[in-house]
């Protein structure tokens, strides 16, 4: 696990020259595969820790790649996709996508994904039950949320839209997994309710409420909690 | 020579009936497989200059069904006939009978018995189209008639009868005159005859004095009698022709109007379904028929107005061709019988432009005079709908052309843009591809230079592919309720997380209400308003505000640049508009995308000049719909 494991499924050459170096250069094991058949059947031997899954494969759609990977796997998969694809996004995010990429990307945007992606996802509440980050300090084990040292009065949603954000840890959640996870089934249709929880959090916990740095919005796919903003 | 086939003929004067006799000879001909003629008699110096007009209008219809065109000059109709018979070696001679013709010149000397006596070795049909015509009933010549006729005579005989005469004819003379009149008026013409020598016989032997003598005896008196009979009848018939003719140019004039009504209409119509209602409706009150428009959609009829007819119609591919088939008996626009309704062909200038279906309403058919005018009614109908088909392709053309002018702008505008930073990411990687070594700090240079340029040839891309998706209509706007709040924030991070904090003044009221709105869109709107500002007035403060009205919400970005040449306030949103100086920087696509997208959120936007310097640019979007109810807890 010292050099985990990169599998690269995606067609178009360049960009597969382009990941191959850039990953190699930061201490992963890569490989890569063009077709979805020869990706598919790698990640069958080789049991990579992480999968870049393109979405537009010749032979296959990315998106029936992703759900035979999830037959067996629960390795991270991050989905390359086009710009303005955001229907695809959210069906692969919903499908058990970990993360997307929209292309076109630079080397930094994607190596803050792929580390994001690669931290254990239940990681949050077995290690270390506090999570910290901007000035913003969540203890999960006491449901205890403070900004600045002092603590913040969350209402019993908001405090369960916050932890669902807090388990993801940095990577996207769709609006139907938080409605679903939030409000519980049958709570799908009511992405406004999402948005408006969502803008009672930000008036709470961001300094300016208009240019949120913790909890941005993926348009038409989701939110992410970033904790880690201050770097950029 | 011998084998050649002989043809048909067929006899043209300038009567109106002539289509029929054409369409007959039409028809005659394509049964036996031989040419037809169509031949004209020049009366010399008797025909009328209208007339000739008229049967030049007929030749010329003959004459587009194929037929051969003859003019004869001749002192008579029988004789010019006849030598063109001859002349052609034709087989049959198609003739109509007139109906201009005084009684008795019907019987014995009509042209078709001239040519007849003429022994002539062609068969010699006469076309009878006197059936259905108004005021000819055969019905009134029937038994019912014989009796009324025996009654009214009697009856004036009694009223005679009782006349003080004594041998003076002039008393009882009125009361037979009236009867006969009356006679010929109600029931016909042949029963007037009769009732004539009836009532003269009845006279000489019933009335004249001495009674029961013989008739040589009141020889002159019978004669008078008679003869004023026969004068009254000739009279009562001739008006009773001037009356038929006025009918007929009663119901043309109806016609006419009813026509012009029609054309009038159907003008207006903007749609096959304004059309079609017209139709429907005029075809209604003119025909006491329900009437359809059907065109062919694939296996199925699209009939309208809606609801369509109860008929079980055949298929298209099962009913077009037997209309089809009415073209090659002479009329396209024969009416085909299908069970009680009538289908008619909607022929357009150079194609059918569907099928007019007619259902009487009553039991009984339309009658026959009234088929001419629902072709000529068919006739306007398929020119509406033509004249719909022609604008429609014409606005297509034009659309089409200022699709390719677009994509001609397009290439100019955008060939250079895409080039400059494609040369100047290819040069960078060149130099560092060079033997040799350039010191670190050049190399990083060249490499920032490269993915400067790499987004900005990205972003450009991104433009492009939007406007396209946009205009299209490709990309389909997805409306859900949300705070504005959120927008502005994504917006706001995603060009902080690229370029560093902006100097934005943000001011939304806590009240404003959720908007129904598409998130990604939006996004993109207010990025190209917030870019646009920045690039306009580099370094400026840039406010951003909304405000609420009932219905809609207002956002407005106001920048302190040099503001907007009053002339392109409203050309700044057309497609690679770029304002006259403007220099390097956006292609003229920024404010083409925010326009697309407002206006398919139903929105508009506009721009204008702040107050104090700069402009401002103003969205507003409506609140379509109800909002969704707030959840429970919620402040």
């Amino acid at each position: 696990m010292n050099q985990p494991l990169i599998l690269i499924i995606e067609d178009e050459e360049s960009l597969r020259r382009f990941l191959v170096p850039t990953l190699s250069g930061q201490r992963y094991q890569v490989l890569s595969a063009a077709t979805a058949a020869e990706g598919l059947a790698m990640a069958r031997s080789h049991n990579p820790d992480l999968v870049l899954l393109d979405l537009g494969l010749p032979d296959r759609d990315g998106m029936a790649v992703l759900k035979e990977l999830r037959t067996w796997s629960r390795k991270p998969v991050v989905i390359l996709s086009a710009r303005n694809q955001e229907r695809d996004k959210v069906r692969a995010l919903d499908q058990g996508a970990d993360d997307y990429l929209a292309k076109p990307f630079g080397a930094a945007e994607l190596l803050a994904r792929i580390r994001v992606a690669l931290r254990h996802i239940l990681q949050a509440d077995l290690a270390d039950p506090v999570v910290h980050g901007g000035g913003i300090r969540i203890d999960l084990e006491q449901r205890e949320v403070r900004l600045e040292g002092r603590p913040v009065k969350l209402t019993g949603l908001e405090y369960r839209l916050l932890e669902a954000l807090v388990r993801r840890n940095g990577k996207v959640a769709t609006h139907s997994q938080l409605l679903s996870e939030v409000w519980g089934p049958g709570g799908e249709g009511n992405t406004h309710y999402l948005r408006i929880y969502m803008a009672m959090l930000r008036k709470k916990l961001e300094a300016d409420p208009t240019r949120p740095r913790h909890f941005i919005t993926e348009p038409s796919v989701g939110y992410r909690l970033n904790l880690d903003a201050r770097e950029d | 020579m011998a084998a050649a086939p002989r043809p048909v003929l067929v006899a043209l004067g300038s009567e109106a009936r002539a289509l029929r006799l054409i369409q007959a000879g039409f028809r005659l001909a394509q049964e036996r497989s031989v040419p037809w003629i169509a031949v004209h008699v020049e009366l010399g110096g008797v025909d009328l200059a209208e007339d000739g007009e008229q049967a030049e209008v007929w030749l010329q219809e003959a004459q587009r069904l194929g037929a051969e065109i003859r003019i004869v000059q001749a002192p008579t109709l029988a004789q010019g006939l006849s030598e063109a018979v001859r002349s052609s070696r034709a087989q049959a001679l198609l003739i109509g009978r007139s109906r201009d013709r005084w009684p008795w010149a019907r019987v014995g000397h009509s042209t078709a018995n001239e040519l007849l006596r003429r022994g002539l070795d062609a068969r010699i049909e006469v076309l009878d189209d006197r059936r259905g015509s108004p005021g000819s009933d055969p019905a009134r010549t029937g038994f019912g008639a014989m009796v009324g006729t025996l009654a009214v005579l009697a009856a004036c005989t009694g009223v005679a009868w009782l006349v003080p005469r004594e041998g003076n004819i002039s008393l009882v003379l009125p009361v037979y005159l009236a009867a006969v009149t009356f006679i010929a008026h109600h029931w016909s013409q042949g029963l007037a005859v009769l009732a004539s020598v009836m009532s003269a016989l009845l006279y000489s032997f019933l009335l004249e004095t001495p009674r029961f003598s013989q008739v040589d005896a009141h020889w002159p008196n019978l004669l008078f009698f008679l003869a004023m009979l026969f004068a009254a009848q000739a009279v009562v018939g001739l008006l009773h022709r001037l009356r038929q003719q006025a009918r007929e140019v009663e119901r043309r004039e109806v016609h006419t109007a009813s026509l012009y009504l029609l054309g009038r209409a159907l003008g207006r119509g903007r749609t096959p379904e304004e059309v079609a209602t017209t139709a429907a409706e005029h075809l209604r009150r003119v025909f006491k028929v329900e009437a359809h428009l059907l065109f062919p959609e694939g296996s199925s009829w699209r009939a309208l107005p809606s609801p369509g007819p109860l008929l079980d119609l055949p298929p298209p591919e099962a009913l077009l061709p037997r209309l089809d088939a009415g073209e090659r008996l002479g009329d396209p626009l024969e009416p085909l019988p299908l069970g009680r309704a009538h289908c008619l062909s909607l022929l357009g200038t150079d194609r059918s432009e569907g099928v007019l279906l007619v259902q009487p309403r009553e039991s009984s058919a339309p009658p026959p005079e009234t088929w001419e005018l629902l072709k000529a009614f068919a006739v306007q109908i398929a020119l509406a709908l033509e004249r719909l088909r022609w604008l429609e392709e014409a606005r297509k053309a034009q659309l089409e052309n200022e699709t390719e002018r677009m994509r001609s702008t397009l290439l100019g505008a955008i060939g250079h843009d895409l080039r400059t930073p494609l040369a100047a990411i290819h040069g960078a990687a060149g130099s560092l591809l060079l033997p040799g070594d350039l010191p670190p700090a050049t190399q990083r240079d060249l490499l920032t230079m490269i993915q400067d340029e790499s987004e900005r040839l990205a972003h450009l891309l991104g433009n492009l592919l939007d406007l396209t998706r946009l205009e299209s209509g490709a990309l389909q706007v997805q409306k859900e309720w949300q705070p504005l709040e959120e927008v502005v924030g994504s917006a706001l991070g995603r060009l902080e997380r690229r370029q560093g904090p902006l100097p934005v003044h943000v001011d939304l009221p806590e009240s404003l209400p959720l908007v129904p709105l598409d998130a990604a869109l939006m996004e993109q709107v207010l990025v190209n308003l917030l870019t646009n500002a920045q690039r306009h007035a580099p370094g400026k403060d840039i406010e951003l505000r909304a405000w609420g009205e009932p219905g809609w919400v207002h956002l407005e970005v106001a920048d302190r640049g040099p503001g907007i040449p009053a002339p392109f306030l409203d050309r700044i949103f057309d497609k690679f508009f770029r304002l006259p100086g403007a220099g390097e920087g956006g292609v003229g696509m920024g404010l083409a995308i925010c326009r697309a997208i407002v206006l398919a959120h139903g929105g508009s936007v506009h721009a204008e000049h702040r107050p104090g310097g700069g402009s401002r640019f103003r969205v507003a979007l409506p609140l379509d719909g109800t909002a969704p109810a707030p959840p429970e807890g919620s402040p």
